[in-house]
């Protein structure tokens, strides 16, 4: 599995398309900023965070689930390592890894850039603004990869590129999320606790408050692990689609 | 006896009642390059797809080097090229060390040496840039990586110019003749397989009709001379006494497989020998026609 980790993050290092997209949301998010810079007021660097990363999971998470999930499927190289007789599983673990090895990258780096950012505007985050940030940025990080592994179903299932992305956009912008609470508002009230984004708000209120993560821990990564053996589940029930 | 490399038992696809392949039992020796022949549609990529892990199997079994349970380990040894496919924005370089990483073996020059063998050694384009041709270039040298012991390629021919076709065929045997490598190859244009392959399997609607060897092949069709006459013993006798003797009869017509080139005197002497003569004429059975015969005519192959 190593082996095609190693593959994979050659293979998207290569992909000059992330440089350009990251570098254009980089400067869109400066610009944004700079056009605020004039209203600016004491909690603006932890308010304009907490909204950038609304969203983070469509556009970092979307185009980092084009880069290593869907690519596969344009240029049908999950043909290529099935054929070289890379085990279904391996496949699907490793590209969970690599999202989250490359997700944990560009989510640790956004907060520091938007604070340089607001920074050479004149505003200095403190430390405890810093740690609100990445408290708050952390719930997104688990949303993008949990979204990211449910997604996962669909490329494997149905092996097309456009249906997982638009899926994993769905999810991201909470349409999906909103219907089901819609549809099961009367059958099941607290649905919205047990989605991802509650279970998410549930650990980082526990993370803020001092309160007990240990069952939002255990609930997301069951969440994850569910979506990984309904992946592995589907990948091998699934023909290859030449 | 050659060592058998790769086996197929009563190999069988359907989907749903369509049979893509129909009990295909095949069998590929160590040093064969394989040619495995069909039209278009006849089940030779399904037949690969089987092999690869790509396509489940309804019924038979696969043994690769010997292994029947453990194919992905087999696998794992083989190349394969069936409809070349790389990342758009990878240049062929850049594509061959992601298939070195994924495959676990350093490169140590193994990308340069194919890259020159398939002559993209120059270039630095990506992979949405390519010509169909470079396309399947690139695909061989996917599949030659590591040098594999057995390598799968499904019409690596397509799409590739007249120089490119020499070329490929000349990739394929010189890698055959240098490390022995087992090649299966399937293509429709069998007079181009005939220039490489050491044996031939006829696929047909998803029946392995006949497997034969590139010799037996070339017997099937050798150039004869035909003779049509009116007394076919008289014709016989008289063909004896001037030294010819393989002369096999059809109906009223004689064949020589021998003697090609002496029509003239062959003539003369059945007109002095007083055996009427209505027809006349050398023929070759084409390679194509044999496999039209073979499948029992239908569109060209």
């Amino acid at each position: 599995m190593l082996k095609l980790i190693h593959g994979e993050f050659f293979r998207v290092l290569h992909k000059k398309n992330i440089y350009i997209y990251f570098i254009s949301l980089a400067v869109a998010s400066f610009l944004l900023a700079l056009s605020r810079s004039g209203r600016f007021n004491t909690y603006s660097i932890v308010k304009d965070a907490i909204n950038l990363f609304y969203f983070m999971p469509p556009l970092a998470g979307g185009f980092l689930f084009s880069a290593i999930y869907t690519d596969d499927l344009n240029s049908k190289n999950l043909i290529t390592l099935v054929g070289f007789g890379i085990s279904k599983t391996k496949i699907v673990v490793a590209k969970l890894l690599l999202f989250v090895l490359f997700g944990s990258f560009i989510f640790a780096l956004v907060p520091l850039y938007h604070c340089a950012v607001y920074a050479i505007l004149g505003q200095v985050a403190t430390a405890d603004m810093m740690a609100t940030i990445y408290a708050a940025l952390f719930k997104f990080f688990l949303i993008t990869i949990a979204f990211a592994s449910l997604s996962g179903i669909a490329v494997y299932s149905l092996q097309r590129a456009t249906f997982a992305i638009v899926l994993y956009i769905l999810l991201t912008f909470n349409v999906i999320s909103g219907l089901l609470k819609v549809a099961f508002n009367t059958v099941a009230p607290n649905l919205a606790s047990c989605l991802i984004s509650g279970i998410t708000d549930k650990l980082l209120a526990g993370i803020k408050g001092g309160g007990a993560i240990a069952l939002p821990i255990f609930e997301y990564v069951i969440y994850v692990a569910i979506t990984v053996v309904l992946s592995v589940v589907v990948f091998h029930k699934k023909e290859m689609e030449f | 006896m050659a060592q058998t490399v790769m086996q197929t038992h009563g190999l069988t696809k359907k989907y749903g009642e369509f049979h893509a392949l129909n009990a295909v039992s095949l069998t590929l020796n160590q040093g064969d390059v394989y040619g495995l022949v069909g039209r278009n549609g006849a089940g030779k990529t399904t037949f690969f797809k089987c092999v690869m892990g790509l396509a489940r199997t309804t019924a038979g079994t696969i043994e690769i080097g010997g292994e029947k349970a453990n194919l992905s380990a087999a696998r794992r040894k083989m190349g394969f090229m069936i409809n070349p496919s790389f990342f758009p924005y990878l240049n062929p370089r850049e594509s061959l060390k992601y298939l070195c990483q994924i495959k676990g073996f350093r490169d140590k020059g193994e990308v340069e040496r194919l890259l020159k063998l398939v002559e993209l050694d120059g270039v630095s384009k990506t992979f949405k840039a390519f010509s169909l041709g470079m396309k399947q270039r690139l695909g061989i040298a996917g599949a030659l990586l590591g040098s594999p012991s057995i390598v799968v390629l499904d019409e690596p021919i397509n799409g590739l110019d007249p120089q490119g076709i020499i070329d490929m065929r000349e990739v394929i045997k010189n890698i055959h003749t240098q490390s022995g490598t087992t090649f299966i190859i399937s293509s429709h244009i069998l007079s181009e397989l005939d220039l490489v392959a050491t044996r031939f399997g006829f696929i047909e609607q998803g029946v392995l009709i006949k497997e034969i060897t590139h010799e037996d092949l070339h017997e099937h069709t050798k150039k004869s001379l035909f003779m049509e006459v009116d007394d076919i013993p008289k014709a016989i006798a008289v063909l004896n006494a001037i030294g010819i003797k393989d002369v096999s009869v059809n109906g009223n017509r004689l064949a020589l497989e021998s003697h090609l080139n002496q029509s003239n005197q062959i003539a003369r002497a059945l007109i002095n020998g007083g055996v009427e003569l209505y027809d006349l004429h050398r023929q070759e059975t084409t390679l194509e026609e044999y496999f039209m015969r073979l499948i029992g005519g239908g569109q060209n192959a």
